[in-house]
C-alpha cells in the first residue's frame, strides 16, 4: 500500500513524503487542500471513531484538526485508498524540536488526554509521536486523524515506548537536570531512548517522580527483553492485561507531566523585553511604523524573526493571517508562549530557531522533516533588532544575509542598527577592531537596493537606527 | 470482530511488561498471573499453549 514512486506525477497532487509509516494511513495533498487515503483497515477504525461521539467532541473543543470523509473517494490515482478525508490545514507546520519546553508540555497532555478519552469509547491510537501535533497560534492542534483506531482488547499500549522517547525523557532531562530537549529530539526522529535517558540521569535522580519507573527499571526490562521470542502481548493479554490497566499508567503519566516545571533563567526575565537601548517614543515611533506598513495589506503569513517578547508580531498579528514568532533564545520563545498562551486568541506561532543554524531536513531521504521555508516561505518578514547579531555575532556577510531574505521572496520590513548604535558597540567591542569592514549604512542599502525594491526608509530620532519597507525586486 | 494485526509501531517487548508494572496493584496481579503461568509450565504442570489461545 504505498504510492509508486515511479507513478507519473499529476498536477497539483503530491504524497506527503513524511507519511508513510502507517500503510493504513496517508496524507497527500491536491491544489492546496490536506488529503488521507484510508485502507480498507484504515476506513474501519475511522467509522469507529466517527461513529462514536468523541470525534465531534474533540474538534468541537478545537483538540483534534476538523475532518470530514469526502463522498466521491477519488485519491486522483496516487494512492490506492477505500476512502479519502479531507483535513483542515494548519497554518504553519513545525516539529517538537523548534518548541520551548512549555509546547512539548502542553502537547504531551494533549496526547495524554486522548489516549484516556479514546479508552473511554474502546478506541485506542496507534502511536504518541508529538510530530501528530500542531499549533493554532498558542494552542495545540491533534492533526492524525488516522492514529485513531479500535482497542484492541488484551493488548497493552502501543505507543508508551514512543510516548517515553519523544514526550517524557525530553521533558524530564529539561526539567531534572536544565538540559534543552531541542537537539536531542532534532538528533533524532525517534528521539531518546530509555538506556540513553537513563544514562544520562544519577543516582540521585532516581528519588525523583517519574524517574525510577518509566526510566530506570523501563531500561531494564528493555535490555532483559531484548532478545526474547515470547509473545508477551498474548501472554499479558491471556493473564488478564485490561484497558484499565492502560488508563492507570496514562493517568499516573497526567499527573507526573503536569508536575514537570522548568523556567527561564531570572536573567532571562529581566532581559525580556528590555533589550533594546532607545528610548520608549522611539521604540513607539517603531511600532507606528511597523502598525503602518504591515496594516497595509491582509498578510497569509508573516515570519518575525528575533521576535524577542512578540511586540511586533502582535502587531503584524493584527492584519496577518498568521504569524510565525521566531527566535534563537528558548527562554524567550518560553516566556512569550506562556503570555500567547494566557491571552488566548493571537494566531501567533512561537518557535525557537536559530536563524544562522535553522532546521535541517531530515529522516528517510532527507524528505521526513522538511526545513522550515520548505514549510510556507512568509508574504512579509520583520527582522526588526536582528541584523547586527546576524553580521557580526554570527559572522554572516550582509550580502549573504540581504540574499538569502530576497531568496524567501518575502516583503521585508528590516532595521539597520549602523555601527555607532550602542548595542551594536556592544557587540563590537567583542571583535579585534576593523572585523566587520562591511557593516556601513552604505554596503547594507546597496545590498539592500540591488534586491529589493526600498518603498519607504524612516531613520529613528536617535539617527542610529534606520527602518526601511522593501519588497522585493523581480 | 477483526483479525489480530500488529500494528506498524513496535510496542517494545520491555515496554509492555513495563506497563503491566505500572498500572499499579491491578497490574502487578496480571504479571504475577503471566509469570505463575509460565512456572507451571515449566514444571509441566500445564500445557505451554494453553496460555496463548488464539
Amino acid at each position: 500500500m504505498s504510492a509508486k514512486p515511479d507513478a507519473p506525477p499529476i498536477e497539483g497532487v503530491s504524497v506527503e513524503p513524511g507519511s508513510f509509516r502507517d500503510p493504513d494511513s496517508r496524507v497527500f495533498y491536491s491544489d492546496g487542500r490536506v488529503l488521507r487515503a484510508l485502507s480498507e483497515q484504515g476506513l474501519a477504525d475511522w467509522r469507529a471513531l466517527a461513529s462514536s461521539p468523541l470525534l465531534s467532541e474533540l474538534i468541537d473543543e478545537g483538540k483534534l484538526v476538523s475532518t470530514r470523509l469526502l463522498d466521491d473517494a477519488d485519491p486522483a490515482g496516487v494512492l490506492p485508498a477505500a476512502a479519502v478525508l479531507e483535513h483542515e490545514v494548519v497554518p504553519f507546520v513545525s516539529y517538537p524540536y523548534e518548541w520551548c519546553f512549555g509546547m512539548l508540555r502542553q502537547a504531551a497532555l494533549l496526547q495524554l488526554e486522548l489516549v484516556r478519552r479514546a479508552l473511554e469509547h474502546d478506541l485506542m491510537l496507534k502511536d504518541a509521536t508529538p510530530y501528530n501535533v500542531q499549533w493554532r497560534g498558542p494552542q495545540p492542534v491533534f492533526v492524525d486523524v488516522g492514529s485513531f483506531e479500535r482497542l484492541r482488547p488484551g493488548e497493552p499500549w502501543a505507543g508508551y515506548r514512543q510516548f517515553c522517547m519523544l514526550f517524557l525523557y525530553p521533558l524530564l532531562l529539561q526539567a531534572y537536570k536544565g538540559m534543552p530537549f531541542q537537539p536531542w529530539l532534532r538528533g533524532r526522529i525517534e528521539g531518546v531512548s530509555p538506556a540513553e535517558c537513563r544514562g544520562l540521569l544519577s543516582g540521585r535522580d532516581l528519588f525523583r517522580r517519574g524517574v525510577a519507573t518509566h526510566v530506570a527499571l523501563h531500561s531494564r526490562l528493555e535490555r532483559r527483553y531484548a532478545n526474547t521470542s515470547r509473545d508477551l502481548k498474548r501472554e499479558l493479554g491471556s493473564a488478564g492485561f485490561k484497558k484499565e490497566l492502560i488508563l492507570a499508567n496514562v493517568r499516573r503519566l497526567e499527573r507526573l507531566v503536569r508536575r514537570l516545571r522548568w523556567d527561564p533563567p531570572p536573567s532571562a526575565w529581566s532581559e525580556y523585553s528590555a533589550t533594546t537601548s532607545y528610548s520608549e517614543a522611539e521604540a513607539q515611533r517603531k511600532t507606528e511604523f511597523v502598525r503602518e506598513v504591515a496594516g497595509s495589506r491582509r498578510w497569509d503569513l508573516v515570519w518575525d524573526l528575533g521576535c524577542n517578547d512578540g511586540r511586533y508580531s502582535r502587531i503584524a498579528a493584527e492584519t496577518a493571517r498568521s504569524v510565525v514568532a521566531l527566535d534563537g533564545d528558548a527562554s524567550v520563545v518560553e516566556m512569550l508562549f506562556r503570555e500567547l498562551r494566557d491571552e488566548g486568541g493571537a494566531p501567533i506561532l512561537p518557535l525557537v530557531a536559530d536563524l544562522v543554524d535553522p532546521s535541517p531536513a531530515l529522516g528517510w531521504r532527507g524528505l521526513e522533516r522538511r526545513t522550515l521555508a520548505e514549510r510556507g516561505a512568509p508574504e512579509l518578514t520583520l527582522c526588526l533588532a536582528l541584523v547586527h547579531h546576524v553580521v557580526i555575532s554570527a559572522n554572516v556577510p550582509l550580502v549573504e544575509l540581504v540574499g538569502w531574505l530576497r531568496a524567501l521572496g518575502t516583503t521585508l520590513v528590516v532595521e539597520f542598527p549602523t555601527p555607532d548604535d550602542p548595542m551594536v558597540q556592544r557587540l563590537l567591542v567583542r571583535k579585534r577592531e576593523g572585523d566587520h569592514p562591511d557593516y556601513t549604512r552604505n554596503d547594507f542599502e546597496r545590498a539592500l537596493g540591488e534586491r529589493f525594491q526600498v518603498e519607504r526608509t524612516e531613520p529613528l530620532s536617535s539617527g542610529t537606527r534606520i527602518l526601511y519597507f522593501a519588497r522585493p525586486k523581480d | 470482530m477483526f483479525s489480530p494485526q500488529l500494528g506498524y509501531l513496535d510496542p517494545g517487548t520491555g515496554s509492555m511488561v513495563l506497563q503491566a508494572i505500572a498500572g499499579g496493584a491491578a497490574a502487578i496481579a496480571v504479571v504475577g498471573k503471566m509469570y505463575w503461568r509460565r512456572l507451571l509450565s515449566f514444571l509441566r504442570i500445564r500445557k505451554p499453549d494453553e496460555s496463548v489461545r488464539s
